[in-house]
């Protein structure tokens, strides 16, 4: 009790703290979600080489500037024209119509489209590269088509002729495919997650650094456990109430598609323990700020690349990606994709909940040491 | 080192020189004073040297299989004919997908797909052979999990090849039998042909990791200047308002420029490094000349180092900087349009980005590296960066004559004694 007053006496007067604990956070929820409400970037900057200004090219191009995908915003003399805009960034892709296109497609000559994404924006190039391939596609059905039905052979059949099979894309759980879905929730899991760890360590390592380790142990009567639990509750309140209230505003006020909203937020509570006990690990293993804090900070902003939303854990080299199971972050995002989006029972979570659970107290095996070092603080700068 | 013991320096004395060669005097005695400063304090090297050296490194691990292949996915076949299975085995060649297994029904692939085993099921329909034998068209279903933007990229492009590969085999057979041979038609009356820029291989690494290794460079520069300047700050509280190891007789703007100078030669090896030897290591894409990019590097180092002087007055303590500048880190990334395009972004995010340097750095890096642009055609980015390293400058400058201004007068009498 007396460890749990004192630790709201430090909280309250180090400006650090509600920087750290509210200002960043909420800084970073609003970052995100304005930044990402668009869903996707859709009109991807473009342009058109067309050698050939026939009918057929003007109406492939208009075909192009009608997909939401892209928009093609200039008309270029040549090649060499369109490489260099690209070049200065003006553009991610274009598309030639070589000469003769519409001569050669109706003589049965086989004239080649050719289009250039620079994938090394990744999304722009992506969708542009989504949109010129089925417009060339398109144009491609159409000739025969309309070469078909000049046969005399109806609509039905000619459409069975051109695509004999066709798949129906079902995405599951997003099927806007909307980028703020996964981006905004994984991306302010992993900075929770981040500011948590930071926190912690911050907050057990300054005791450390200001000598006042002793007294923090004191009011607890030198039961480490104890004092852990008492200064860190201050601490999990309000970042409870931060997660929480980002959980709301994902899933209330923005309506992200959510199926069990009550595992996710008893999940939020188990996450904010788990980073937690994952900062108080950190500071048992170093207790000195400034190494505790390295090992924070890696872990918080490698973890970003670990969770396996922007590339598969799965196609990792395996020694790399057996770090992804020591990330509380890790479990939360499997378990807000297969209860939320993808809306699956508990019983397919199960052992990701049980995961976090088992963060706190593995995490306690080293307070011993944690302990050795707070009775006596040396500080190493 | 003469200049390193303190007691030269705890006292404002009269300048020794004064005009320009005052200045430079001056610059020369804070660069060697900070030279020694930095090399004596192992906290700042590991941001100067190991954060640069080895951070790229473990990150160019992470996503070095640079892509997904062999994703697998759930076949349940309702149709059980020659015809679906050849759809299966056709679907199998594709060196994205292997099938992980043939599911009898739907329940048994759903419980697949929740396990996280398979990430797609192709749903075959029990009249799929009875359609495409009728010269109709047979509709497949196809659900894809979507937590990755990535992996379903990846299974929309095989299956759009398979989808192709299909017709080809189909519709030629079809065509003959209405007699449309005879007008010519073999296959697509257009063909079309897709070249990637910049990364032909659709690699992860090679698009993410060269933006990355800029934002690596700015923020391990900004760590390290915010820990210098908590240092500092502690040691001035420890001896009465002023810190013993600066040279306090030095104009404020030859401090700052004599501190940067210093970082700036550290860190031209290390740029180096970055920029031009492990892309090579990693094979990367590298086609820009590297007299280009380096050349373009110099006003982003500068902008960094001042946006970094900027930042270092939020460090009251040697370790404030992780809690100030490691989450800015996330924030740069998305602001400088990597993931996230800046064309799609609202003016005001837009203008947000505008002001940190890594945005510039990382879009002109990227063109000149991975695009093969020139100097010249990355001139916005240059001429950008060349300004904000103006404005962050004049900024840093301001506060901290404001700051000297309001300190110095209380702490006068107690530094004098």
């Amino acid at each position: 009790m007396n460890t749990i007053k004192r630790e709201i006496r430090r909280m309250g007067s180090r400006r650090m703290y509600f920087f750290g604990m509210v200002a960043v956070p909420l800084l970073i929820l609003l970052f995100f979600v304005g930044l990402l409400s668009p869903g996707l970037p859709l009109k991807v900057p473009t342009a058109i080489v067309d050698y050939d200004h026939s009918e057929l090219s003007r109406q492939v191009t208009r075909n192009l500037n009608a997909t939401e995908l892209i928009d093609i915003d200039r008309h270029l003399e040549s090649y060499d024209d369109a490489m260099a805009a690209i070049r200065r960034g003006e553009i991610f892709g274009f598309f030639v119509i070589p000469v003769d296109f519409q001569k050669d497609a109706l003589a049965g000559n086989t004239p080649t489209l050719e289009y250039y994404n620079n994938l090394t924006y990744f999304v722009p190039g992506t969708l542009a590269f989504k949109g010129f391939k089925t417009v060339s596609v398109t144009t491609a059905m159409g000739i025969v088509k309309s070469k078909i039905q000049a046969l005399g052979v109806s609509d039905d059949v000619a459409g069975g002729l051109i695509q004999p099979v066709s798949v129906a894309q079902h995405p599951i759980g997003n099927p806007w495919m909307n980028y703020n879905y996964y981006l905004s929730p994984s991306f302010c899991l992993g900075a929770m997650a981040l500011m948590i760890m930071l926190m912690t360590v911050f907050s057990i390592t300054m005791e450390i650094k200001n000598g006042t380790s002793p007294q923090w142990l004191a009011s607890a009567h030198d039961n480490i456990i104890l004092a852990m639990a008492g200064k860190l509750l201050p601490h999990f309140v309000v970042w409870s109430v931060i997660c929480q209230f980002m959980l709301s505003l994902f899933f209330c006020y923005f309506h992200f598609p959510c199926g069990h909203l009550g595992l996710l937020s008893i999940a939020i509570e188990l996450f904010v323990i788990a980073n937690m006990a994952m900062g108080m690990l950190w500071s048992s293993i170093v207790p000195n700020p400034r190494f505790a804090l390295i090992l924070a900070a890696l872990t918080g902003i490698l973890s970003f690349s670990f969770l396996g939303f922007s590339f598969p854990v799965q196609s990792m080299y395996g020694a790399i990606a057996i770090f992804s199971y020591i990330m509380p972050t890790r479990y939360m995002f499997l378990i807000y994709i297969t209860n939320g989006l993808n809306d699956f029972p508990l019983y397919y979570s199960r052992f990701y909940f049980i995961a976090l659970i088992a963060f706190p107290f593995v995490c306690a095996l080293l307070l011993p040491r944690l302990k050795r070092a707070c009775m006596k603080p040396v500080y190493v700068p | 080192m003469n200049t390193s013991t303190p007691d030269n320096n705890t006292i404002p004395t009269r300048r020794r020189r004064r005009g320009i060669a005052g200045w430079f005097d001056a610059l020369a005695r804070v660069f060697r004073r900070e030279w020694t400063i930095v090399l004596s304090d192992v906290g700042v090297m590991i941001f100067f040297i190991v954060l640069p050296l080895a951070y790229p490194v473990t990150y160019t691990l992470i996503y070095n299989p640079e892509i997904v292949t062999e994703m697998p996915i759930a076949v349940v076949d309702n149709s059980r004919t020659p015809s679906s299975r050849q759809l299966v085995q056709t679907t199998a060649t594709s060196p994205s997908i292997s099938i992980y297994a043939q599911c009898a029904d739907m329940n048994e692939a759903k419980d697949l797909f929740a396990r996280n085993k398979v990430f797609a099921i192709m749903e075959i329909p029990y009249d799929y052979d009875k359609r495409v034998g009728r010269g109709e068209q047979a509709v497949v279903p196809m659900y894809f999990e979507m937590s990755l933007l990535l992996r379903y990229r990846a299974f929309v492009s095989a299956i759009s090849d398979i989808q192709i590969k299909l017709v080809e085999e189909i519709t030629a057979t079809r065509l003959e039998a209405v007699g449309a041979s005879t007008l010519g038609i073999s296959g697509m009356p257009v063909e079309s042909h897709n070249t990637f820029l910049g990364d032909r291989g659709q690699g992860f690494a090679s698009f993410v990791m060269p933006g990355v290794l800029i934002l690596i460079l700015q923020q391990s520069l900004i760590l390290g200047i915010c820990m210098l300047r908590g240092t500092s700050n502690e040691r001035r509280r420890r001896n009465g308002g002023i810190d013993p190891l600066q040279i306090h007789d030095a104009p404020v703007s030859a401090r700052m420029w004599g501190k940067l100078l210093c970082y700036f030669v550290l860190y031209i090896p290390l740029v180096i490094y970055v920029v031009k030897c492990l892309p090579e290591m990693f094979a990367l894409p590298h086609v820009g000349s590297a007299v280009d990019y380096l050349l373009f590097l110099v006003p982003f180092m500068i902008a960094s180092g001042m946006f970094g002087f900027l930042m270092s007055n939020f460090c009251t303590e040697r370790e404030s900087g992780f809690l100030v500048v490691v989450f800015t880190s996330l924030i740069f990334l998305f602001l400088s349009g990597l993931t996230w395009p800046r064309y799609a972004m609202t003016p005001f995010f837009r203008l947000l980005g505008d002001l940190v340097p890594a945005t510039w750095g990382v879009e002109g890096f990227i063109r000149i590296n991975s695009n093969g642009a020139t100097l010249g055609e990355v001139g916005n980015c240059y001429t950008s960066l060349w300004i904000l390293a103006a404005v962050y400058f004049l900024v840093a400058w301001g506060i901290q004559v404001y700051v000297n201004r309001s300190v110095r007068p209380q702490l006068q009498p107690e530094s004098a004694k």
